[in-house]
């Protein structure tokens, strides 16, 4: 195979066949045209969706244009998280420093909007140029009365995932600011959703089902006040372990709350969630209530599925998504419908992560770590996938070659987590895979070939 | 046209080097010549202007906007007829200084400020080539000459070799050379030996050696270089001689910066680490 650069071949491996481990975790080497993003926006969509906060960006507006609305991230209240608002730097502000540009900035947008708390983004440039954004923030915070947290996320300190840690701290130096809120002896915190086209919200159906309360969900729907109590709840459940574990632990180290990890996508992951919940609080009557809605749920769901299987078995899909843990949902979810993983990539895997990837994988699978267009093409002709999930860097690659494509990153506009959002996902993948369109890719082709060959002769 | 940088040490006497040079070139040699300031305090024009009182390109980029930077309105002329622009920057310890003097440049040129009439445009930039800012003179063929002005002291030579090391990364790009170092005395013992040691060992010259003389911190005072408030005494006749040596130099080079070992074993050998 010609396709990947020497340096990634521990990043590379197919089951079966390498007898190596997955290496993750490592810097993207220069040139390969990562499908990774940087820091700032790692960092921005962790806290992206906390909605009633000010999510101020300071730099040039191209970086408040390319993480503008990032995610589908819903609220059921506020959505000023949905602006992107810009200190819009520009080269007179670096030469002469952009502090007080966003001074000015924090002080009209907190008088207009109110916010509870403002989270102030530095970027690449303003790293270079040294302003001094956490002076700012203090002083802005006394002078407002609320809590104006600098995210130090410039792009250039490293991947996408130290944006995630950083975004953690961020948070993790609100939490424990308030305890106002009411809380049930079985609360938690949900960390990791993100409440995209409203999953959230078919979560806490099902966790209201079995008497939980959810205390602050972190960031999906998310309010400060939630945040700022959120040291006081029971247990953290950890889905999306890549961005919030990092959280977790700091929380447990402060507060001493544990944590668990789980996935909601696909049936077998979304039951195992709510069990471990039930397990962790050990109250017979939530295990029986938990029980109850898995059985209900899959009374319901089991059998909608099975059209979908059936036109879907010995399908072949290409996996290639932010974290592991999805990854892992995702191969089992698809082969409750029929069909087979045999690529399965992530942008910020670790060695840990790929070791669990690679036994739940069949055989013949290929797993991969920061993958880049190129590779992802050929091993997509390589291994004959109809399907690609992925984000919307993997959408045209899937275009392309001319295969369905499912959207399983923040863009989302449809809920796939829960029991429902697996009924979702199962017409999604159908609708995409067995698309008309696709027959029309080798009849253009064949034509070309044809129109070639009566030319040539 | 000639475009030459002067480069130097903080407070090594570069600016006031400088402008007696260009007073001396234009008094006793009749060259026209621009003096572009890069440093971001704005001192590299008060001699020639009698004062601290033009507009900075900064200030006006920062005040009225860029498309309001005409070359008008930045360049004031002074004594001999040179003409003075200032880049200027901003206040100490904000933003990015490097890239003031970045855009500065680009607007002294968008604006046509070297005419066709100037024999010479003098960059005199602060200290040392920190950052890609103020390496900008002798980047894509803007100046063409470097002078290095130093002293016996030893961190006047450290200094000076460091702005080598600068030159060489950006010689064989841009075609920028170093024509030779001006010893800016200050009485340091043997210290024409050791400045001609240093220019040989790093393959340039002295070019020529300024003995030091109260006049020329009496004329500052009067706000005068010295060939503005004495042209008859011996230091105007040695500033007329730096120019002139200036103006027929044929020797320009890429300098070979020296190791810190072999720096140091120079300087442990005119006994003035003490």
């Amino acid at each position: 195979m010609t396709a990947f650069l020497q340096e990634r071949k521990n990043q590379i491996l197919t089951k079966g066949k390498d007898s190596f481990e997955l290496e993750g975790g490592k810097p993207s080497i220069a040139g390969s045209v990562s499908q990774r993003a940087c820091v700032f926006c790692g960092s921005r969509v962790v806290l992206y969706p906390i909605a009633d906060a000010l999510h101020l960006v300071h730099g040039p507006i191209g970086c408040a244009a390319y993480t503008w609305d990032i995610r589908g991230a819903m609220s059921s209240g506020p959505e000023l998280h949905r602006s992107s608002f810009s200190t819009d730097l520009r080269e007179k502000h670096v030469i002469f420093g952009g502090e007080k540009q966003l001074y000015r900035a924090l002080h009209e947008l907190t008088d207009k909007y109110r916010p509870e708390a403002a989270f102030v983004y530095s970027t690449c440039i303003v790293g270079v140029i040294g302003d001094d954004v956490r002076s700012v923030c203090k002083r802005v915070a006394a002078e407002k009365n609320i809590p104006v947290i600098p995210v130090m996320a410039e792009g250039f300190q490293g991947t996408k995932k130290d944006g995630y840690k950083i975004a953690c701290d961020a948070m993790a130096s609100l939490i424990g600011t308030d305890d106002s809120k009411e809380v049930s002896p079985q609360s938690i915190n949900i960390l990791g959703d993100f409440n995209l086209a409203g999953e959230l919200w078919i979560l806490a159906g099902y966790y209201k089902r079995i008497g939980v309360q959810i205390l602050a969900s972190i960031t999906g729907d998310g309010r400060v006040k939630d945040v700022r109590n959120a040291h006081r709840a029971s247990l953290n459940v950890v889905q999306c372990s890549g961005s919030m574990i990092h959280l977790a632990k700091t929380m447990k180290e402060k507060y001493g709350i544990p944590f668990i990890k789980v996935s909601y996508f696909g049936i077998e992951d979304m039951s195992d969630a709510l069990y471990e919940v039930a397990k962790f609080f050990g109250d017979e009557t939530m295990m029986n209530k938990t029980r109850e809605v898995v059985k209900d749920e899959l009374s319901r769901l089991l059998p909608a599925l099975e059209p979908y299987k059936k036109a879907l078995q010995g399908k072949i899909a290409a996996i290639y998504v932010g974290g592991a843990f999805k990854a892992i949902s995702l191969v089992k979810a698809l082969r409750l419908i029929g069909i087979k993983t045999m690529i399965a990539g992530t942008q910020t895997g670790n060695t840990e992560d790929y070791k669990l990837l690679k036994t739940i994988c069949d055989d013949g699978c290929i797993l991969v770590d920061d993958s880049n267009p190129i590779e992802l093409s050929e091993f997509v002709k390589q291994t004959g996938a109809n399907l690609f999930i992925g984000g919307v860097k993997e959408r045209p690659i899937a275009y392309k070659l001319g295969i369905g494509f499912c959207d399983h990153n923040h863009e989302r506009k449809l809920a796939l987590a829960g029991y429902e959002g697996m009924l979702n996902f199962a017409r999604e993948v159908y609708e995409t895979v067995t698309s008309p369109v696709w027959k029309l890719k080798t009849t253009h082709s064949h034509l070309l070939a044809t129109h070639v060959n009566s030319a040539l002769r | 046209m000639k475009k030459i940088a002067f480069y130097g040490k903080g407070g090594i006497g570069k600016s006031t080097t400088q402008q007696n040079t260009a007073a001396a070139m234009a008094h006793f040699h009749g060259q026209q010549v621009f003096i572009h300031g890069c440093d971001p305090k704005a001192d590299s024009t008060r001699m020639i202007l009698g004062g601290m009182n033009q507009k900075t390109i900064m200030d006006t980029l920062r005040d009225e906007g860029a498309e309001m930077v005409t070359a008008d309105k930045v360049i004031s002329k002074g004594f001999g007829n040179i003409r003075c622009c200032e880049s200027g920057g901003p206040e100490p310890g904000v933003g990015c200084a490097g890239r003031g003097v970045i855009t500065a440049i680009d607007l002294m040129e968008t604006h046509g400020a070297y005419t066709e009439d100037l024999n010479y445009v003098f960059y005199d930039v602060l200290g040392d080539v920190v950052c890609g800012g103020f390496a900008m003179p002798i980047r894509d063929g803007k100046a063409q000459e470097v002078y290095i002005i130093c002293s016996g002291e030893m961190m006047a030579v450290y200094a000076a070799n460091n702005i080598c090391k600068g030159l060489v990364k950006y010689a064989r790009q841009s075609g920028v050379r170093l024509g030779g170092l001006v010893c800016n005395s200050r009485k340091v013992d043997k210290e024409w030996e050791f400045i001609e040691e240093f220019a040989a060992a790093i393959g340039t010259q002295m070019i020529h050696f300024v003995p030091r003389d109260n006049i020329v911190q009496k004329a500052e005072f009067n706000k005068k270089t010295v060939i503005e408030y004495d042209a008859e005494s011996n230091q105007a006749k040695e500033y007329s001689e730096l120019a002139r040596k200036i103006i027929e130099n044929q020797m320009f080079v890429i300098p070979q910066p020296l190791s810190m070992d072999q720096l140091e074993a120079m300087v442990v050998k005119y006994g003035i680490a003490d």
